[in-house]
């Protein structure tokens, strides 16, 4: 409990469970979740150097797939696509926003955690490749694939300020 | 209809924040117990495999000064832990070939353990019959990373690490193995980590995985080289914790005396003390 780790769990624990949750999609999973990554990080706390942030986001990141492998996810695989809303319907945009939910939870565990600290976390894609421990151009390559399975077009955001302009 | 990249931001605040509403306060000392609690089952895991093998050891000892009666308790004593699985694992080279020079021979398999979970320290004990004893450890997935390591003559830590497909082993002779090698059982730590493992990062982080004659940058050789630091492997345990993982280590020495199981496949060989006669044969 020395070296200030009483104090950054005090301070960032809200935080952390917040972003556990994102992964684990369950309150108390992602407390769970959280709790066992401080705890680890609690064995090794003397011998982290500086900022502790990615060190344990990096536990809560291994640990979650580790969990996630041990689950039964339901997936049952389909031929063809379901059919899609109307995208001129106003009420599909609530089913859009649920949809974009529920297609974040088929994504792998790393793809998971790549869209949740990049777009959650706000860290740059280096900063991520550092926390889940891979390559700037595997973050590259998993953030696109997530993408392209979230029907989320990172030039759509462009088009429409560009609009707002005009 | 497809998203933007702020719609994906605001539902990720939006779901964080509804649920923050019933997050729970920070329990220091749950976590702190839960800490030690890992810690403790963290160095019980890494001496298990030590008491399995005195065990295995002190029963096929039993077994051989009793006599055919208690034949049964010894094989069973002789069967590792983990032994009873269906898919075999890895499977360890029956032969170990050394090259000394224009010496060449092969040592046959005497001693064998087999793992389920990576990412932890493991000590593998055995009684080695000669000075010419080698290890070699293999892998369900051929790009995991392992570390072994034992004592040398000079009383130091020597060992080996690399990819596992990449034939990690390591060999003694009169000339590296410490002068009591076959007074007494000797032991060999290994360390298997998964292949995705954050060696680099952590190397950098750890010692700055300074490079050797011939890496370049914190390429694999010196991510290995880095590997042989005690502090680093502490650091990627903690970091990756135990994983799912099959893996065996095997020792290869000149036989002497060998106790075959069922398969006929050597398992365990029990090296009498210097001082004490040979026991009886069954």
């Amino acid at each position: 409990m020395d070296d200030g780790f009483a104090e950054y769990v005090a301070h960032r624990h809200s935080w952390l469970c917040r972003m556990a949750y994102l992964l684990a999609r369950d309150w108390g999973t992602a407390e769970d979740l959280v709790q066992t990554a401080l705890a680890k990080a609690w064995l090794a706390w003397r011998r982290i150097e500086g900022n502790p942030d990615p060190y344990v986001y990096r536990i809560i990141v291994n640990t979650h797939t580790s969990w996630w492998r041990r689950r039964w996810r339901g997936e049952v695989p389909a031929e063809t696509l379901p059919e899609t809303a109307d995208p001129r319907d106003a009420a599909a945009q609530v089913d859009d926003r649920a949809a974009l939910w529920s297609a974040i939870d088929t994504l792998s565990p790393r793809q998971q955690a790549v869209i949740v600290l990049h777009y959650f976390e706000e860290r740059t894609l280096t900063q991520v490749a550092n926390i889940v421990g891979c390559s700037l151009g595997a973050v590259k390559s998993q953030l696109s694939r997530a993408l392209t399975r979230l029907r989320v077009d990172p030039d759509i955001q462009t088009m429409n300020l560009e609009e707002v302009r005009r | 209809m497809r998203s933007t990249e702020n719609d994906l931001r605001q539902l990720l605040n939006e779901h964080a924040q509804e649920k923050s509403a019933g997050e729970p306060p920070a329990h220091l000392d749950a976590i702190v117990r839960r800490g030690r609690r890992i810690g403790r089952t963290r160095r019980a895991v890494a001496a298990g495999a030590t008491v399995a093998v005195v065990v295995t050891a002190a029963g096929l000892m039993n077994g051989l000064l009793i006599g055919s009666p208690s034949a049964d308790v010894a094989t069973l004593a002789q069967s590792p832990a983990d032994s009873a699985q269906v898919e075999p694992g890895p499977k360890l080279p029956e032969k170990f070939s050394v090259v000394l020079g224009a010496e060449r021979f092969d040592l046959p398999l005497i001693h064998s353990q087999r793992f389920e979970t990576m990412g932890v320290a493991r000590t593998v004990t055995f009684s080695p019959t000669s000075f010419s004893t080698g290890q070699k450890v293999v892998c369900d997935d051929p790009q995991a990373w392992v570390v072994t390591a034992q004592r040398l003559k000079s009383g130091e830590l020597g060992g080996s690490a690399g990819r596992c497909e990449s034939s990690v082993s390591s060999h003694h002779d009169r000339l590296s193995a410490p002068s009591d090698w076959l007074k007494r059982p000797q032991s060999l730590q290994v360390w298997v980590f998964p292949a995705d493992a954050p060696v680099r990062q952590v190397a950098e982080v750890v010692t700055g995985c300074p490079q050797t004659p011939v890496s370049k940058g914190c390429d694999e050789s010196a991510q290995s080289q880095a590997l042989m630091r005690p502090e680093v492997r502490e650091r990627l345990s903690a970091e990756v914790g135990e994983r799912p993982g099959r893996w065996a280590v095997g020792v290869y020495d000149r036989p002497a005396q060998t106790t075959s199981g069922p398969s006929g496949a050597p398992s365990t060989v029990v090296e009498p003390p210097d001082d004490s006669p040979m026991p009886p044969t069954p």
